[in-house]
């Protein structure tokens, strides 16, 4: 994240130690983060983790039991949320189902006391920022709407409130894979073309690689990596986090005090090569995607080979993703492509030490 | 909740809830202080005053509990629970099926059934038991259409006890019915066709799945019923005759013929607190706001 | 589910039959009422049908001031019951404060209680603070039963809302009240008007209350239970009918007014230039 660091980009919202306690149950423990001027920050966890808490903070729904929310370096924890210049889209986007579609939008600005007309004016143009035809959905029911044009009015409606951070409550999650996929696009270029700071919140960490320009991963109450999602993708800080992007494979290994490892199978003990070298006795996790993996033909050399009867396979389409078995109990994922498909039962299985990390379990 | 975090509720501490949900409660609370709570306190109180007395400052005596328990009330308070228990029992076999129908069979029929049962909520009990004694009064529209069709004779069929439960039960049909419906509604529907699925008989079904999740609607339905018919009056009195005294009928009388209020409060605090032990031990058992549908805290 | 054709056609037949004896005396009032003779026996020829008892109900003044208290009481019991039932139910179902378990217990116990014995409680109550029962103790009698009922139906609808609706008027800058009066109230709306119709017409037919706290004043369940309780008299069933007719006519003026209420502010909305 080092990189990514530059003077223009100053924080717009600090988090300094925010913790909250529900009883006994620590939900978000003393987390630390930034989120700069005009960035598209995502953070991402999966359910339990404490990010729907922490952002009920940060918009100003929950009180912080300890720590400091600072925007634009002024203390806002008590803030209520009314007072605070910041907005969120919910989950559940809480459109008002008893007002139109551009009652809903002039909402803030009815509340900040704006003319009809200065109201129907900025209406107008949110409802054309987000294609949505304002003579044909100005005066529209919210029930008429669909799923989609919900979730552009709902970020009108936001937007109407002009607010210095966009907060998102996942809203897109309801939503099938495809309409999620354009709002997502869309979205990207809403926060690109208002050059406004928008803040996401989701348990996906697919949706935040495609929108964000940094990504924080949460779990249980703590953030495990920050960073930009391509940082992210490349050098996972632990095992979590690994695990959290996809399918991987993570070989459970004991230093032996050099650049190797042993992996302890139940049955037998592996010996691997590994990337980097293991205090003795010390124990990690090693990463290998299952795109690295690859089924080696005889006398083919690798850094690291390992004896596997293949149990299944699936079809990924232009891929072929094989569920083979190194010792009973203990299963590896590889992804081929079509055009090297194996119909053998039994194989040696390779990787190249470059193509495989060592991470903190 | 947003979250499926295992997360306890959001706390109320940001939005000022607490404040705003004890004010909100305030009006309600001060007019049953007011309308509920001091109106009780004064039947207790008086209840403890001497016979044939409408002061309220008085040294108190237990005159009035003594003069109970060695005349025949216990006689009217055992009828007015009886036909009570009776009540709600008749009310169960008749609503159990309706509802069940309600809530799980009929589709636009359900609603018709419900408003037609619901609008009679809104006529004047005395009117609709009137209705039955122009039924079954002797020349009335039983006994005439009987005797037109049939050319049998019948004499009056009111002033006796069925007719009492009868009036009870029609007059709180509605209090059993809408609970029940609610209560068979909350049993998903999945389960009962897994329980078929998996080889239960009708009976069976009904025995192990329907009974005990819909038993908060039985509670409720019967609770409702059983406490309104034990304090039930008209239908005593118009149906009945003077056939039985109920309970309500006594008190009425020491109110109003005797002129004796502290024997009248004596009488009611009991019958208050013979139906608030029955009440407190039922709701005890279960919570109604699962009843309602939403489960939250 | 499967349902069985010939389930449904039963279950039809048992319900049709519950609705005929539940209407059947309703149908002997009507047939009654308009019986000429003053001793009623069934059945009547039909030349005998008249309207005269409606006639005569109409006529009389003292049976117009029993519609004129019954009419008033029920009027104030639905403004007082729905106005505090409103936010008895933000109280029930809204808000989380400490109290609140505690409070949706004790909600309903109102309604768990005896009538007479509630009535003759604020008699004697009344009479402690010397004040004299006329018609508008009864409005406080009747306010303390049907307020828990209009509360119990507000709340349901309270239940239905999602909290995110008013979260997301206060994170758009909306205050406490302004949040109250554009999107809590508006949503309730439909509940209000269904807590009203309740109100008005519980209050209406009711008579164990109105006995014992309407004093020198009488509504119209107890003009009724004094004439039933005494004999038949002709007039009962007239005015019965009537009674009920006049609790049908109050709910469809009621939804009258709503219903245009509501197309006049859609109106106004649906034309901001």
């Amino acid at each position: 994240m080092a990189a990514s660091d530059s003077p223009s980009a100053a924080p717009i919202l600090d988090v300094v130690g925010v913790t909250k306690r529900f009883g006994t149950f620590t939900a978000v423990d003393a987390v630390n983060f930034g989120v700069r001027d005009g960035e598209f920050f995502t953070l991402v966890g999966p359910s339990g983790s404490g990010k729907t808490t922490l952002l009920r903070m940060l918009v100003g729904m929950e009180k912080p039991t300890s720590g400091e929310i600072r925007l634009r370096g002024k203390v806002i924890n008590d803030l209520p949320p009314n007072q605070r210049p910041t907005c969120m889209v919910f989950q559940s986007l809480a459109l008002f189902p008893h007002l139109s579609v551009g009652k809903n939008v002039e909402f803030p600005l009815e509340i900040r006391g704006q003319s009809s007309g200065e109201r129907r004016t900025r209406a107008w143009e949110l409802l054309k920022l987000l294609h949505l035809d304002p003579h044909r959905y100005y005066d529209k029911n919210i029930a008429q709407c669909s799923g989609g044009e919900r979730q552009r009015v709902a970020l009108a409606r936001a937007l109407a409130y002009d607010p210095e951070i966009l907060f998102f409550d996942e809203p897109l999650s309801a939503l099938d894979a495809r309409l999620r996929k354009l709002l997502q696009k869309e979205l990207k270029d809403i926060q690109r073309g208002t050059k406004k700071t928008f803040c996401y919140v989701t348990h996906s960490l697919e949706e935040a690689m495609v929108m964000s320009d940094r990504v924080a991963i949460l779990r249980a109450g703590g953030i495990e990596q920050i960073g930009r999602p391509d940082e992210i993708y490349a050098s996972p800080k632990n095992a979590f986090v690994a695990e959290f992007m996809g399918e991987v494979n993570l070989l459970p290994v004991t230093g032996g005090g050099d650049s190797t490892g042993a992996w302890d199978t139940g049955r037998k003990t592996l010996a691997l090569a590994l990337p980097a070298p293991l205090a003795a006795g010390v124990q990690k996790k090693l990463l290998i995607r299952p795109e690295s993996l690859r089924f080696l033909r005889p006398g083919e050399v690798a850094g690291n080979r390992v004896p596997v009867r293949i149990l299944n396979e699936f079809s990924l389409g232009s891929r072929i993703q094989y569920h083979v078995e190194v010792a009973p109990g203990h299963t590896l994922t590889v992804e081929r492509l079509r055009e090297e498909r194996t119909t053998a039962t039994e194989a040696e299985l390779g990787w190249e030490l470059a193509d495989s990390q060592l991470l903190d379990a | 909740m947003k979250t499926s975090a295992p997360v306890p509720a959001p706390s109320a501490d940001a939005s000022g809830s607490s404040l705003f949900g004890a004010l909100a409660a305030l009006p309600f609370g001060a007019l049953m202080l007011f309308g509920f709570v001091a109106p009780l306190l004064c039947v207790v109180w008086f209840g403890f005053m001497p016979p044939k007395t409408f002061a309220l400052l008085q040294a108190p005596t237990l005159a009035n509990y003594v003069t109970i328990f060695q005349q025949t009330y216990f006689k009217s308070i055992l009828w007015s629970l009886g036909l009570a228990g009776l009540t709600v029992v008749c009310l169960l076999v008749i609503c159990y099926p309706l509802a069940f129908a309600l809530a799980k069979i009929f589709r636009g029929g359900a609603s018709f059934v419900t408003y037609a049962i619901a609008t009679s909520l809104f006529v004047s009990e005395n009117i609709r038991l009137f209705g039955w004694v122009i039924g079954f009064m002797k020349n009335g529209v039983v006994g005439g259409t009987l005797a037109t069709l049939f050319d049998a004779q019948v004499d009056s069929l009111l002033y006796n006890i069925p007719v009492i439960v009868l009036g009870m039960v029609y007059v709180y049909l509605p209090f059993m019915l809408f609970p029940l419906a609610l209560g068979i509604k909350m049993v998903p529907d999945q389960v009962r066709e897994a329980a078929f699925d998996l080889g239960a008989s009708r009976w069976q079904v009904f025995r192990k799945v329907d009974l005990p999740l819909s038993l908060p609607g039985v509670l409720i339905g019967s609770l409702l019923v059983f406490v309104l018919s034990a304090g039930a009056i008209a239908e005593a009195k118009i149906l009945g005759g003077q056939k039985v005294v109920t309970i309500a009928a006594d008190i009425e009388s020491e109110f109003t013929y005797a002129q004796n209020w502290p024997l009248g409060s004596a009488l009611s605090t009991l019958f208050i607190g013979l139906t608030t032990v029955v009440v407190f031990v039922a709701l005890a058992r279960f919570d109604l706001e699962k009843l309602l549908g939403k489960k939250r805290d | 589910m499967l349902v069985t054709r010939t389930q449904r056609i039963g279950f039809s037949l048992y319900a049709g039959l519950v609705l005929l004896v539940f209407y059947f005396p309703l149908l002997c009032i009507i047939v009654a009422s308009l019986s000429k003779r003053r001793f009623f026996s069934f059945p009547y020829p039909s030349e005998q049908i008249t309207f005269k008892w409606y006639q005569d109900a109409l006529n009389s003044p003292q049976i117009a001031e029993f519609f004129g208290i019954s009419l008033r009481i029920a009027g104030l019991t639905a403004f007082f019951s729905v106005l505090i039932g409103f936010f008895a139910a933000l109280a029930y179902a809204r808000y989380r404060w400490r109290g609140r378990q505690t409070f949706q217990r004790l909600v309903l116990l109102p309604l768990f209680f005896p009538q007479s014995v509630l009535g003759l409680a604020l008699l004697m109550w009344f009479n402690f603070l010397h004040i004299t029962p006329a018609w508008w103790t009864a409005v406080i009698g009747h306010t303390v039963w049907i307020t828990p009922i209009t509360t119990l139906i507000i709340s349901i609808q309270a239940y239905g809302l999602d909290d995110a609706l008013e979260e997301a008027a206060r994170d758009l800058g909306a205050s406490r009240w302004q949040i109250l009066r554009k999107i809590t109230l508006p949503l309730l709306l439909p509940g209000m008007i269904s807590a009203t119709c309740f109100a008005v017409l519980l209050s209406w037919g009711n008579f164990a209350l109105s006995l014992f706290t309407t004093g020198a004043d009488s509504a119209l369940p107890e003009w009724l239970y004094a004439r039933m309780t005494t004999g038949y008299q002709p007039l009962v069933p007239a005015v019965g009918v009537l009674s009920v007719l006049g609790a049908m006519l109050l709910v469809i003026v009621l939804f009258t007014v709503v219903a245009w209420n509501q197309r006049r502010t859609r109106r106004l909305t649906a034309a901001p230039e």
